[in-house]
């Protein structure tokens, strides 16, 4: 779902200039649009901020690749999940 | 499509190169700085009034430059770029042909030095500036199509053109020995000195930490505007110190790109320090000690060239401002970025099976770091000793010591491969461990 069409506000918490929001499958942060390294440290700043088993959902433009060292740093796995063309959905999860 | 992290990394359009390709390179250079050492070793009485000529301390300079730096650039560049600019590198047979053409080339430059062969020296010059060339297309490629960080992208321009200048001079200089007619001497290699150190490397030194420092430290990007200007007063600092060179008022020149560069390189590292002291990661341990010392050798080299500049009246310090900007500042500044490097794209690139794939830090193998550690900054404290005393044995000592911290870095470097390769192993082990 992107953020900008989303009925429910999108907020912004924390340093980071991306749109973070709430819904039934976890916390949705959406890095589209940022430059580099700006979605990685918004995303491990959420992620740091999580301290249940919430999953969090990245809405990003490509693949992460620079993420998944520091997510299996601190414990957490990522999941690609269906996505509509042109962006790539990630499930990312705190290891049980 | 239930994956674990960096499992869907090597598809169509990834920016990531298969790991062959940076490791090579990472390989290839951890290799020759423990040569380099050994080389200088060799070299030791020449060292403390090293001022050129063929030999085995112009070897050991030529195995830290070509080898460490200009390899660990290409590899780390080819990598990184393509994360800065948004745009795949569009070729993996290329890089792996530059490596196969560059490295025996610098290992028959070093020869030729070392030897006071000047044949092989030039053979080894025109293999490697051939590679230096390819490499200058597939960057200047990628740089064209780039669709992000116009800093980055802009050190970049300015280290393929300095690449160019480099190229040109340094094939001058090397075929000089065999007799071949080229650039005067003196213009051609102070715009080799110049265009190595502060050009090529000093500027995807300075880009790629833009890159780098912020993804290591956790920290926002930093300031577009900002990184831009300090870009371009380094590349205005290149144009007056080669215009210098050129014999165009050559001390007011020199004086006038020293301070620019200064200025250039105290916004840069203005950016670096906020970004370190705003990033979520605060201890970045050793490497980041590393990373600190070269930045102050870096300024360090800027007070060393304006005594150059200036014809300071001691005869060591052309060979301290060499040295300080050399194996100070680009040696420990690369060593530092380049134990953070190799266990990230380990981990990235570890096979997964069914397995987690391991973390960097599983990867890292601390012990042989600390020894590089204490070994580095013991060399170079003895470098300078010998260049200060006039002492070719403390110069024997510092190779002594730097090949061991050279060793000792091969280790970790052996280790993080090895490690990876089992990653699949370690990772079906910790997923047992923790259902």
């Amino acid at each position: 779902m992107n953020a900008a069409t989303d009925p429910r506000a999108p907020e912004r918490e924390g340093l980071s200039p991306a749109k973070r929001w709430r819904e039934a499958d976890g916390v949705h942060i959406d890095v589209r649009g940022l430059s580099p390294p700006a979605p990685l440290v918004a995303i491990l700043e959420l992620v740091a901020s999580i301290r249940d088993a919430t999953p969090v959902i990245v809405h990003h433009e490509r693949d992460p690749q620079m993420l998944y060292p520091e997510l299996a740093e601190l414990g957490w796995t990522a999941e690609r999940i269906d996505a509509p063309a042109g962006e790539i959905r990630l499930k990312l999860e705190r290891l049980a | 499509m239930k994956v674990a992290a960096g499992a869907f990394l090597a598809g169509a359009g990834s920016r990531l190169l298969p790991a062959s390709i940076p490791f090579r390179f990472f390989g290839a250079a951890v290799t020759y700085h423990l040569l380099a050492w050994l080389a200088l070793l060799a070299g030791a009485d020449a060292l403390p009034r090293f001022a050129g000529g063929l030999g085995w301390a112009l070897a050991a300079l030529h195995l830290i430059t070509l080898g460490v730096l200009g390899t660990a650039a290409i590899g780390a560049s080819l990598q990184l770029l393509p994360v800065a600019t948004r745009r795949p590198l569009g070729s993996r047979l290329w890089p792996a042909l530059i490596w196969w053409v560059y490295s025996p080339g610098v290992a028959a430059v070093a020869l030729g030095m070392g030897t006071a062969s000047p044949w092989l020296l030039a053979g080894g010059a025109v293999a490697v500036s051939a590679a230096l060339a390819a490499y200058v297309l597939l960057l200047a490629r990628n740089l064209l199509g780039a669709r992000g960080m116009p800093s980055v992208v802009a050190h970049g321009w300015a280290a393929v053109v300095s690449l160019l200048v480099l190229i040109a001079t340094g094939l001058s200089l090397a075929c000089a020995y065999a007799g071949a007619p080229g650039l005067q001497r003196g213009t051609a290699l102070a715009l080799h000195v110049v265009f190595a150190v502060y050009g090529f490397m000093g500027m995807l030194a300075l880009g790629l930490s833009y890159i780098l420092v912020p993804m290591f430290a956790l920290s926002g990007a930093p300031s577009e505007r900002a990184a831009l200007t300090s870009c371009a007063l380094a590349a205005l600092a290149l144009v007056l110190a080669g215009a210098a060179a050129l014999d165009i008022a050559p001390r007011a020149l020199r004086v006038a790109a020293i301070a620019t560069g200064a200025a250039a390189v105290a916004l840069h590292l203005n950016l670096m320090v906020s970004a370190l002291r705003t990033g979520l990661r605060r201890e970045l341990g050793r490497s980041f000690r590393l990373v600190r010392i070269a930045w102050g050798m870096l300024a360090l080299s800027f007070a060393l060239g304006l005594a150059v500049a200036l014809d300071a009246p001691y005869d060591g310090v052309a060979m301290l401002f060499g040295m300080t900007a050399v194996a100070g500042w680009l040696l420990t500044f690369l060593l530092g970025i380049l134990q953070r490097i190799v266990p990230f794209l380990a981990s990235m690139h570890a096979p997964r099976g069914k397995g987690l794939p391991p973390t960097p830090s599983a990867l890292t193998d601390d012990r042989s770091l600390a020894i590089h550690y204490f070994c580095h900054l013991g060399a170079l404290a003895l470098l300078a000793l010998s260049v200060i005393a006039d002492n070719p044995w403390a110069g024997r000592a510092a190779a002594g010591v730097g090949a061991a911290g050279a060793a000792s870095f091969c280790v970790f470097f052996a280790i993080a491969i090895r490690r990876m390769g089992r990653g699949a192993v370690a990772g079906r082990a910790r997923t047992a461990a923790a259902s």
